[in-house]
Parts: C-alpha cells; structure tokens; sequence
C-alpha cells in the first residue's frame, strides 16, 4: 500500500511537471493551429535567463521566473512578427521546416552564447530540502511545481472560457475570417496567444528545471515528449492537456517501477492505446 | 497538408515535354549528375554513397506523405529495418551478396512499412504524427534490447559484402559501392515514375486532395495507403540496406527520430509530392550540411537552421516546387 | 572507364603528395548536438597539446583536421573517416567519443594504413578489431573495478545497480558485478533504465525496496547525471545512509557547478581528475583553460586527447613522417611516460593505456569551487575487460 501511495504522489509530481511545460505548446497547436515544434526552445530560453538573473546576478528565484517570461515574451515577439505570423495557416510541414530552423538557430546560438554546460536555477531556501509525508519524503519544489500547475491551469482555463478576450480567442479559433469581420484584431488576438503561450513555455522550463535541466539540446531532448503529451490530452484543451499529462506521468512511472527496463516499450504502447481510442485527444477541441 | 501538385500534365505536349514526362530526362539527369560527383569528387565518395541512400528514404517518405498525405515522423523505422535485415542475414547468416543483400533490406523494409502502416493509419493528423513517433521509438528501443542480434547501442559491425557479381570489390575509395548506388537510385526511380503515374498513383493522390469521394468511388483509401506504405517500406527498405552494404555496419541511429524527422525535413526543403524535391532536397540539404560542418564543426547548426527559415520565407512549395512556379511565370512573360 | 579511374587515383596521389610536409590528423567527434562538451574538449586537450609543444615534430608541421559526428553514428562515423583519408589524406585517425564510431572506422584502418587512436570511447573490444587501434583514454571495466573493491572495504555486502540501458552501461553492470562478487559481495538487483528516463524518482523506490546498503550507478553524463543525483537526495536515500558508487563519468568537472551541494560526497573511480596535483597536470590545465575558453568546462576527455597527441608525436617521430601505420604502431607499444593524469603505459599487446586509477570524492575549495578530491590511487590498472570480450 505504501508502495502505491509512493508511486501514486511520484506521478502526481511528474505528471504536474509535464502539464506546466506542454500546456503553452497547447494553445498554440490548438488555438493558433501552429505545430510549434519551437515551444521548446522558448522553454529553454526561460531556462537560461532565469539562471543568469537568479545565480549570475543574484536576484534569486522570484525575481528569476518573472525575468524569464517577461524576457523569453521580449525575445518571442520578434519572432512572432517577422516569422510566426508567414505561417499562421500554412500547410503543417511549413509549420514543421520553419519551427524547426527556429529551434536549430536558437540551440547554436545557445550554445555559442552560453557554452555547453548545465545550467541550474538556483531554489530559494524555501524550496530546497523535502518534506517528510511520514512514509516518505518528496522534494518541496515538487510540491511547488504541482501547485503551480494547478494555478496555471485554472486561470488559464478562466481565462479562455469566462473572459471577453476568451471569447474572442474561440472566435478567431473558430472562423478568423468572421471574427475579423465583426470587428475583432485578430491579429492583435493572435500576438496576445502567442505571448501567453511563450510566456507558460518559460515559466514551464523554470519550473521544470529540476527534473529537466536547462542546456543548448534542451529544445531538441524533450520535443516529443511535449508533442506527445499535447496531441493525447487534444490541443487546446486546458482540461485534456491536464488529464493527459497526470495519465501518461502516471503509466511512465508506474512502467518504471515495476520494469525500468521496459519502460519505453510500455509508455509508447500506451500512447499508441490512448490514440487509437481517442483520435481527438481525451478532450479535443479540433473538429 | 493541402500542398498543391507541383508537376501537372498538360494535354498538349510538345515532344520534349513527354520526354520529360516520362522520366527518362529524371534518369538521365540521375545518371549525368551522379557521374559528375563520381568525377568532380573523386575522393569523398562516400558521402555521395550517404547521399543516395538517405534519398531513397526520402523518396520513400514522399510516397506516404506527399502522394497520399500521410504525417510521418517515424518513417526511419522502414529504413532502419532494411538495414537491419541486410546487415543481420550477412552478419549473421552469411548471406553476404550484395544483390540479396539489398534484396532482404526491400522485404525487410516492406515488412516494416506493413506493421508501422497499421498503426499509423489508425488516426490523422497530429494524433497520426505522435502514433509515428511512438513507432519510431518502439522500433529503436527493440533494436536497443535485442543486441544480440543488432549489437545494441555499440552498432552491427562484421558485415563483409562480396564483390558484385564477384568482380567489383567494395574498396576504400567507395567506388564501387557509388555506382551500384547509382544504378539502385536510377532503377528506383524509373518504377517509382511508373508507379506514381498508374492507376494506382492517381487513386493515392485522389485519397490525398478527397478521401471521402474516394470512398464513395467503392475504393478502399485505407487499403489503398496502406499498400503504398508497404511499397515505401520496399524503397526505404532497399535504402536502408545500401547504407549497410556501403557502410558495412548499422547503428541504432538508423532507426532514429533523429534520421526520421531529418528525412522529413529534406523533403519538404525539396518540395513534397513530387519525386525530383525528394532528390533535390536530399542532396541539397546532405551537400550544404556536409560542407558547413567541415568548415565549421562547432557552428554549423545555426546556420543550417536559418537555411530552413529561409527556404520557408522565400520557397514556401520548397526548392523543387518554387523553382518550377518561378521558370513558369518567366516563361509566360511575353518576350 | 579503367583509364579513368588510374587518372582520378593519380589525381588524389598527386593532392596528397603535395602536401607531405605537412601531417594532417583526422579528429572525429562530437562538436555539435547534445555531446558537444565532449567534443569541446577534445579540441582543448589537442590545443593545450600545440601550446605547449609546437606544432612541429622532427621538422614536419602537423596539421588538424575535425569532423563532426554529433550523435553515435557508425554510418556517417565511416564515410567520414573515408572522406579523411582518401580526400584530406590524413595520416592519423584519431578522436571518437562513441564506441560505434570507433568501431565502424577501424574496417579501413588497414587499406588506408593508418593507425587510429581512440581519445575516448571505453568499450574494450575495439582495440581487437583491428591492430592498428590505440587507445589513450580508459574503459568502462578499468574504472568500474576498482570501485567495487571500495564498496567492500567500506563495510557494504549488498548493493543494487542501476545503470541506462546501453552498451557502456550494460558494460559498466557487468563489470561491476564481476568485481563485486569477487570481492565476496552480493549484488541483489539489477535495474537497467531507458536513456530517455527523465525522472527517476520511481527508481528511487526501486531501490529503497530492495533493501541494499549501496548502490551502484552508470549514466551518460549531462542531463541525466543531475536528476539522478537530485532524485537520490531528494527521496531521502543519502539521508538513510544508502551509499553511492559510481565511475567518474557521473561527477565530470564540467557537471559539477550544476550538481552543486547535492554532488558533494560523492565518491567515484576514475583515471582523471583537473585537480590532480602534478607539475605536469598544472602545466596541462592552464594550457587547456586557456584553450576551452571557459575553465568550468574542462573535463576528461581534454586529457586523452592531449595524450593521444603525444602518442601520435612519438609515431611521427619514429617513422620519420612517412605514411607507415605498422611502424608506427610498433613504435609506440610499450611507451611509457608521465601523463597529466599519472605515469601511463602503453599495453604491448593489448595497445590500450595502462594508468592509476583514483577514488575521488566531491569537494568543496576555498573559493567555493566543486572539485573531485583524489583520495585513494590503484596504481597500474590494466583493462580487465578485455579477457571478457567474446571470441
């Protein structure tokens, strides 16, 4: 029993951390209908500034995440104007070759710029340590990540179905053609998705920079895990994306106790299972 | 996926046009370039060798994806199971004659394409991209497990072809593995022209632009996909094992995600659905990666990356396509 | 067709000819992609190399030529090799960071004439395939041995071992298994996790469960080796006094800034240290800092790169600067000399560099800069793998 619980709460934490880091590639597969294959790029971006504000320049970890997505949104909108905006709509392999040479662009840059080394973002004393459950023991920033995630989740879920903006972003989602004809920018609409989603890629690489450290190959490592994650839960579902990921954290860890060396061959079936059941994600939005 | 075709016959055709139509002009064209490599550089081929064989699976995954519209980001899978067939039946069955070599590798990639087929073919789009992925991934972690038979992670070595027909040797300068690369890409593509101009190519493409008015035809378009990717898995597959005899070993980054989305990517550099942006997105993207990472081992990715954004802003139907779109708009300007 | 080919091979004689009095020295490794940091390295090692030698010996210049393999790839590994012998006419293989690259290249060794010299890649069967291999690094078995003999004496009889599921891990598995039943210990279980584990908790469990003492540990270095370390800290084992051993891969200098308070104490076996205190390693790491830019990146593979080039200088030597790879090998089997990491020999007959291995453990120095501090030295360790390999 112990055992189970054990397990149960490792999943749980894993699971919270994969919601955080994929749910901006969500919206911006789902609402923008970009196959973004950037997100983690931007994640890693996150990863870099917050590690040089909180440890090169000491202004410690709060101070660091609110660098990271204000700074990864700065360096992001450029990009979005010059070059996400010549593919909106485009045929996916487009999408595929362009965010592809994005990604590729910002790993030599990194790696120019930053060296190859791990980065680490140094945690507040706060978040250090464990606590004890009284079975066992479980990292604090786990904790933390987990909450984190929920909070996400819920404003973004308030967001997207009980605010004004929400309602315009369905819209656009929906027939950008009629939206823009009654009177909304779209374009301004789409700047403002795509800003809240490099800004959650950021904020996910911060958070989740203990299990997934920031280095140049970052944006390549941990692609298909983000795509999976997206694509099971439906993109641009809120609610699927955090489903998907407490279910595919809790397969991979549970494979992984009982046989790690098996692992992979359990997790990818299960993806293969969950995607032939539900084509659409467990709560698409598509079609 | 709506990319349009790049390539339409017109009923009037003058006697060059059907020259070119029916791929004779793509042979020659094959054959003269490939000689002029041969001699312009003499010395490095076996780059050349790669080049050939990695265009074979591209082509491949242009049969699935640009002829019948298929999302694919595990197409090495095909590949890597004709390597592995060939290099495992000389390795380890002595079969060690080149033409059954790359005999095994097209059944072992149509068998491959066979079983990835009927899991790929389950779902569409984003779900169809993560299903290939996931294939991908079991193929290389069983690859991984079963090293008894591939050498796991250290790769498959100890694979010693004959010479051809017992005369020309595989040697150090790779001459003669180059030709019967060659010959292997020509021979490919004079069937994969007929095939994709046959009845049954045009009903791929129709599964492509309408699947439903496909089926209304009483056509199966899940039958007919899943025949054409066990043809792709052929093509792969004899790829596959070209790279094993040339190479004479096979690693497990042959059954890569890696090599699958890098096949993609060339392809859709070339332009998707037609043969001839398969090759010259191959050879472009091969050439220009080999050159940047010998001038610059340490900084080439940037630059191959902002070659990519670059083909998107400027050749959006990719090289082949936009190439054809700018001749043809010069050639209907009025002299 | 024939008439056309002599021309050509003329052609490529004549190119290389031109060129005699200057050597050129093929290095394949991995300068771009996830391994880049290894490769970095190899670059400072050779560098460090010309700064404090000159890039002459007896009169002919030699020159570096790089390629880039990025990740393991024996195909391109080859074609590679290939391209550098017959188009750049080099005279000397060298590099590989990945035992299939090494493994793909050794084929042409003997058409090409030249000899090979492995500044890495630590499975011990490659220098059975072919003669004309040296090696200047380590294996896998000759730093995982000594290990289990500190296990042993540190009181531990029941140890789990996980390692990731490849070559160098499986070979790291049975290595230690090997040693560690000879030493008269018990390893309960063996875990082999995926490369791709990101989170390593449920492993944690895994071996809380089995009850062992210690646990041994292999991992590619990078990313993994931090959340590994992290998870065994964070789940509590280090506090209920699990021990941990592992080979020096795991705390390589450049992911210890990363690991930070968490890598502390942590004991591992490995040929080299930066921290080594000798003349000769001094002289070495200034040399190499200066020539890797950033000194946090520095780490073992600099060290048998650089030893790789004094091997290479003495086949220069020897030959005079003809292309004769028997020769050369010849020259340098038994060569003995004092290397960065400890005075080193070249096996005789199994061509693979005979050096002390240390017990390390991370500390801390006055500046507040993690370092592996050598404690223990098992001196003269030959490689204990090779009697293992198959045929």
């Amino acid at each position: 029993m112990q055992t189970v619980m054990s397990i149960a709460i490792d999943a749980l934490a894993y699971g919270m951390v994969l919601f955080v880091i994929s749910i901006g590639l969500s919206v911006t597969m789902g609402l923008m209908r970009v196959v973004n294959l950037a997100h983690g790029a931007f994640a890693m971006i996150g990863g870099y500034l917050a590690s040089y504000a909180a440890r090169d320049l000491g202004l410690g970890y709060a101070a660091g995440v609110l660098v990271a997505i204000i700074g990864t949104v700065i360096i992001a909108v450029p990009i979005e104007r010059f070059l996400y905006r010549r593919i909106y709509g485009a045929p996916e392999l487009t999408q595929v070759l362009m965010t592809i040479g994005i990604t590729f662009c910002v790993i030599g840059i990194t790696n120019f710029a930053f060296g190859p080394t791990l980065k680490t973002i140094p945690l507040p004393p706060s978040l250090q340590g464990s606590l004890d459950l009284g079975f066992r023991s479980i990292a604090t920033h786990r904790i933390f990540a987990i909450a984190s995630g929920l909070v996400v989740a819920a404003l973004l879920w308030f967001l997207i179905e009980k605010t004004a903006f929400g309602i315009k972003i369905r819209a656009a989602v929906d027939n950008a053609a009629m939206t823009a004809a009654l009177g909304v920018r779209t374009e301004i609409v789409y700047a403002v998705s795509f800003a809240v989603a490099i800004g959650l890629a950021a904020l996910g690489g911060v958070l989740g920079a203990e299990l997934l450290p920031v280095e140049p190959y970052y944006a390549l490592r941990y692609m298909v895990t983000f795509l999976v994650v997206v694509s099971v839960g439906g993109a641009g579902s809120i609610p699927g994306a955090l489903i998907a990921s407490l279910l595919l954290g809790a397969i991979d860890t549970t494979g992984r106790y009982l046989a790690p060396e098996y692992g992979e061959f359990f997790f990818y079936l299960a993806v293969i299972l969950i995607v032939t059941l539900f084509p659409r994600g467990l709560a698409g939005r598509l079609k | 996926m709506a990319v349009p075709m790049a390539h339409q016959p017109k009923p009037t055709l003058s006697i060059g046009k059907r020259f070119t139509d029916n791929g004779l002009l793509g042979v020659l064209a094959i054959l003269i370039i490939g000689l002029l490599g041969y001699f312009l550089v003499p010395n490095n081929l076996a780059l050349l060798t790669q080049i050939v064989a990695i265009a074979l699976l591209v082509l491949s995954i242009d049969l699935v994806t640009g002829y019948c519209g298929v999302a694919t980001l595990g197409h090495a899978a095909l590949f890597g199971a004709g390597a592995y067939a060939a290099g495992i039946a000389a390795a380890h069955f002595g079969v060690t004659e080149p033409l059954t070599m790359t005999l095994i590798g097209l059944v072992g990639g149509a068998l491959a394409g066979l079983v990835s087929g009927l899991v790929i073919l389950r779902a569409h789009g984003l779900a169809q991209l993560v299903l290939s992925i996931a294939v991908i991934h079991l193929f290389h972690e069983a690859a991984n497990k079963a090293s008894g038979w591939t050498g796991g992670s250290d790769g498959l070595s100890a694979i010693m072809p004959d010479p051809i027909f017992g005369m020309f040797e595989f040697d150090l300068w790779g001459r003669t593995a180059y030709v019967y690369a060659l010959l292997l890409l020509a021979v490919v593509f004079v069937a994969l022209r007929l095939l994709v101009r046959s009845p049954f190519g045009m009903l791929a493409r129709g599964v492509r632009e309408d699947p439903i008015r496909i089926a209304a035809m009483g056509a199966s378009a899940h039958s007919v996909v899943l025949r054409m990717y066990v043809i792709s898995g052929a093509v792969a597959g004899i790829g596959g094992a070209l790279s094993a005899i040339s190479t004479q070993v096979v690693g497990l980054d042959s059954l890569s995600f890696t090599l699958s989305a890098e096949a993609l990517v060339m392809l859709v550099l070339g332009g998707v659905g037609s043969l001839y942006g398969a090759l010259i997105g191959t050879v472009v993207f091969m050439l220009f990666e080999d050159t940047l990472s010998a001038a610059n081992p340490f900084h080439w990715l940037t630059i191959v990356g902002a070659l990519l954004i670059a083909v998107v802003l400027f050749a959006p139907k990719g090289l082949y396509g936009t190439g054809l779109a700018v001749a043809g708009r010069l050639k209907r300007r009025p002299s | 067709m024939k008439k056309l080919f002599t021309i050509a091979l003329a052609f490529a004689a004549m190119s290389s000819a031109a060129w005699a009095e200057t050597i050129k020295v093929g290095v394949v490794g991995p300068f771009s992609g996830p391994f880049a940091l290894q490769g970095k390295n190899f670059k400072a090692g050779i560098d460090a190399w010309f700064a404090l030698n000159g890039n002459k010996v007896g009169g002919n210049d030699i020159q570096i030529v790089y390629r880039d393999v990025p990740q393991a790839d024996p195909a391109r590994s080859k074609a590679l090799a290939q391209e550098l012998v017959v188009r750049e006419g080099v005279q000397y293989l060298a590099g590989f960071y990945f035992t299939p690259d090494a493994m793909a290249a050794t084929a042409l060794l003997q058409q090409a004439n030249v000899p090979m010299v492995v500044m890495n890649a630590a499975t011990s069967a490659i220098v059975a395939a072919s003669p004309q291999v040296l090696r200047t690094s380590f294996t896998t078995w000759q730093t995982t041995t000594p290990i289990a003999k500190v296990a042993k004496d540190q009181g531990v009889t029941k140890v789990i071992t996980l390692v990731s599921d490849y070559g160098p891990g499986i070979d790291a598995e049975t290595a230690f298994k090997t040693a560690f039943a000879k030493e008269g210990g018990q390893v309960v279980e063996s875990v082999r996790m995926p490369l791709s584990t990101n989170d390593f908790a449920p492993l944690m469990q895994r071996i809380k469960d089995s009850g062992a003492q210690g646990l041994f540990t292999f991992l590619p270095s990078g990313p993994p080796t931090l959340a590994f370390v992290k998870a065994f800290n964070d789940n509590g084992l280090k506090a209920a006094g699990v021990k941990f051993y592992a080979t020096g891969d795991l705390t390589q200098e450049s992911d210890l800034p990363a690991l930070g308070e968490a890598g502390l104490g942590l004991q591992t076996t490995f040929h080299y240290a930066v921290s080594h205190d000798s003349p000769e390693n001094k002289a070495f790491v200034a040399a190499a800092e200066k020539a890797i830019g950033n000194p946090a990146e520095l780490s073992f593979p600099a060290v048998g790169a650089f030893d790789g080039m004094y091997v290479i200088s003495k086949m220069i030597e020897a030959t005079g600067g003809k292309q004769d790879a028997k020769k050369a090998v010849e020259a340098v089997k038994g060569l003995s000399w004092i290397s960065p990491r400890g005075p080193v020999t070249i096996d005789a007959e199994s061509r693979h560099i005979t050096e002390n291995i240390y017990l390390r453990e991370v500390a801390k120095d006055a500046n507040g800069k993690y370092y592996n501090k050598e404690i223990q030295t098992f001196e003269k360790q030959g490689d204990p793998g090779l009697a293992f390999v198959k045929k």
